[in-house]
């Protein structure tokens, strides 16, 4: 493998009794598209907010670009370029969808050259016609849109991106993964959680599966569909 | 999205105008014109409130310190050094922008009830400070400014409508300001806050030092009225400019009153309750002690209950039952 952009190892992660990451370790190439998947309450969320600095872990290194994120504020990381979106969606309620995305592209503009991004992310998107809506008025797949069109404002390197996909009916995820395949193309890595198997297999370039906190395999999506450890974990279930 | 309509501009100009000339209809000595003073001032103190509660929901109940630590400043300096309040003014706002830096770094990380909790302490203190510290203050029995002759220079008016164009100008600067940070970077990060303040953090914003700047802000500006308050009364002490009651929950009151993060919330706020405060003084003070407060705060509860979000939402709310109504 190429050097890594992102190198994760040996993370733990504990909330009061449970041990929510325990050891996790793994590294993403520039350019890759990694899938994350697990059954619920595997830690995939807790893992994506204790990158970007939400959660400090116990134990373990974050690297990104060669530079240590453990103990930063996710501002920081974000600075650094690294973004996730949130799998209940946060957006700011009472502003409107583009005030939201906009907010994204503070961090490295003014005001003006921000909006102007903004309308290119929420175009990009697919959701430039709902711009002026409040927030507060949108539908939940609209919502995971805004999410991301403002993740992509704060123009990152590496985008996590929790469940984005949700919500999403076919058509509306056949053009997701489009925009995801091209944003690649431009340079963007991407670590997707998505529990949808027919998505994740036909976009990632490898897959990563966590179970009760811990990496249970990783490789290509052929190869884990072949896993043992993973069908019985987590496919064997989701497939029946 | 930033400029205004011809319409409105209008509308501003002829409200300026009322504003500027308001005075002529007031007897110039008269009790009516010194209400109004107190009205404006009020209405600057609850802008200044503003920018931290209003943009970024954190809702302080310690603006007294900073509004204390103007009043001082600026009458000792003029006591003890023979400075000008003007400049003392802008002593103040350094003291008043430092002590909010202080008192942000431990409590900045608090949100809500504690936020308020904790501001509200830190008022008391200075409180308990400026009664004991005897020799720097007075202690309780208050400090006077020192008369002289009436002078633009020393910010002392012979009529009382001078005081009332200062105050004005002084609600103007402060509403300019709380606008101008409204539109800016600064005021998106603080929206930002007050909506979600882990989505913000995640998304590039240092909320911890964007809410420290607000703060900062806000106590300098509160600071520099605490001065213009000292030159108005000539006469003042610890528990009234650190007050919790007369001060801190006073400018937290208007601009919840008048709707809080709106640039006209605190001024509508403040030309309510400000007279009605008066006006329950002298009805019912006579009654029985107590009484006026009384029926002050049930007024206030009931303002409160009928809209919470202020006077600010009761006009939309109106269009919104006309137009139900003309549907019908
Ligand atoms: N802030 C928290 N405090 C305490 N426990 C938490 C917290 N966040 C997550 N957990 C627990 O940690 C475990 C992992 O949760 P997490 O949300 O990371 O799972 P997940 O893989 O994202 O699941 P899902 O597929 O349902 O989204 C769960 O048992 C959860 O209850
Ligand atoms: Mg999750």
């Amino acid at each position: 493998m190429t050097a890594a952009l992102l190198e994760v190892s040996g993370v733990g992660k504990r909330f009061g009794g449970l041990q929510a990451l325990s050891d996790v370790s793994l590294s993403v190439a520039a350019g890759e598209i990694v899938g994350l998947i697990g059954p619920n309450g595997a830690g995939k969320t807790t893992l994506f907010s204790t990158l970007v600095g939400l959660h400090r872990p116990e134990s373990g290194s974050i690297w990104l670009g060669g530079r240590d994120l453990v103990g930063l504020k996710p501002h920081r990381i974000a600075a650094a370029g690294m973004v996730k979106t949130f799998q209940n969606v946060a957006l700011f309620l009472d502003s409107s969808v583009l005030d939201n995305v906009l907010t994204g592209g503070l961090m490295r503009h003014s005001i003006p050259a921000a909006r102007d991004l903004a309308r290119r992310c929420l175009e990009r998107v697919g959701i430039d016609s709902i711009a002026d809506k409040l927030a507060r008025d949108l539908s939940f797949p609209e919502r995971a849109r805004v999410e991301v069109a403002r993740a992509l404002c704060t123009e990152p390197r590496i985008l996590l991106l929790d469940e984005a996909m949700a919500a999403l009916n076919h058509a509306e995820m056949d053009a997701f993964m489009a925009l995801l395949r091209q944003l690649r193309e431009e340079g963007l890595t991407l670590v997707v959680v998505e529990h949808h198997m027919r998505a994740i297999m036909a976009l990632c370039d490898r897959l990563v599966v966590l179970n009760f906190g811990q990496m249970i395999a990783t490789g290509t999506p052929e190869q884990i569909a072949r896993d043992p450890a993973v069908v019985e974990a987590y496919l064997g279930r989701s497939a029946a | 999205m930033s400029g205004l309509s011809p319409r409105q501009w209008t509308g501003l100009a002829l409200l300026a105008a009322l504003a500027i000339a308001l005075p002529f209809a007031f007897e110039p000595r008269g009790y009516g014109i010194r209400i109004l003073c107190l009205a404006l001032l009020f209405a600057a103190m609850a802008q200044a409130w503003n920018i931290v509660a209003g943009l970024a929901n954190q809702i302080s109940l310690g603006h007294a310190a900073f509004f204390g630590i103007g009043a001082y400043t600026s009458t000792l300096l003029l006591i003890h050094f023979g400075i000008t309040p003007w400049l003392g003014m802008f002593a103040a706002a350094i003291l008043g922008g430092a002590a909010a830096l202080l008192i942000s770094l431990p409590t900045m990380r608090l949100r809500g009830h504690y936020f308020a909790l904790a501001t509200l302490a830190f008022g008391e203190v200075m409180r308990v400070i400026g009664n004991s510290w005897g020799g720097l203050t007075g202690g309780p029995v208050g400090i006077s400014v020192p008369f002289a002759q009436p002078s633009l220079a020393l910010m002392q008016f012979r009529e009382t409508r001078s005081s009332y164009w200062l105050m004005l100008a002084a609600l103007v600067v402060v509403t300019l300001v709380f606008v101008a940070i409204k539109r800016s970077r600064l005021g998106y990060r603080l929206r930002a806050i007050k909506e979600n303040a882990d989505a913000a953090e995640v998304i590039g914003v240092d909320t911890t030092r964007t809410k420290i700047i607000a703060a900062v802000i806000s106590g300098a500006l509160t600071a520099a009225l605490g001065t213009l308050y000292a030159q108005f009364q000539f006469f003042f002490d610890p528990d009234t400019v650190f007050g919790v009651a007369s001060v801190s929950v006073r400018m937290a009151m208007i601009a919840i009153v008048g709707g809080i993060g709106t640039a006209a919330g605190p001024i509508l706020g403040a030309l309510f309750v400000i007279p009605l405060e008066e006006f329950a003084n002298q009805v019912f003070s006579a009654q029985a002690a107590g009484l006026s407060q009384l029926v002050f705060g049930l007024l206030l509860i009931l303002v409160i209950l009928i809209e919470p979000r202020g006077f600010m939402a009761i006009g939309p709310r109106l269009q919104r039952l006309l137009r139900k109504g003309d549907r019908r």
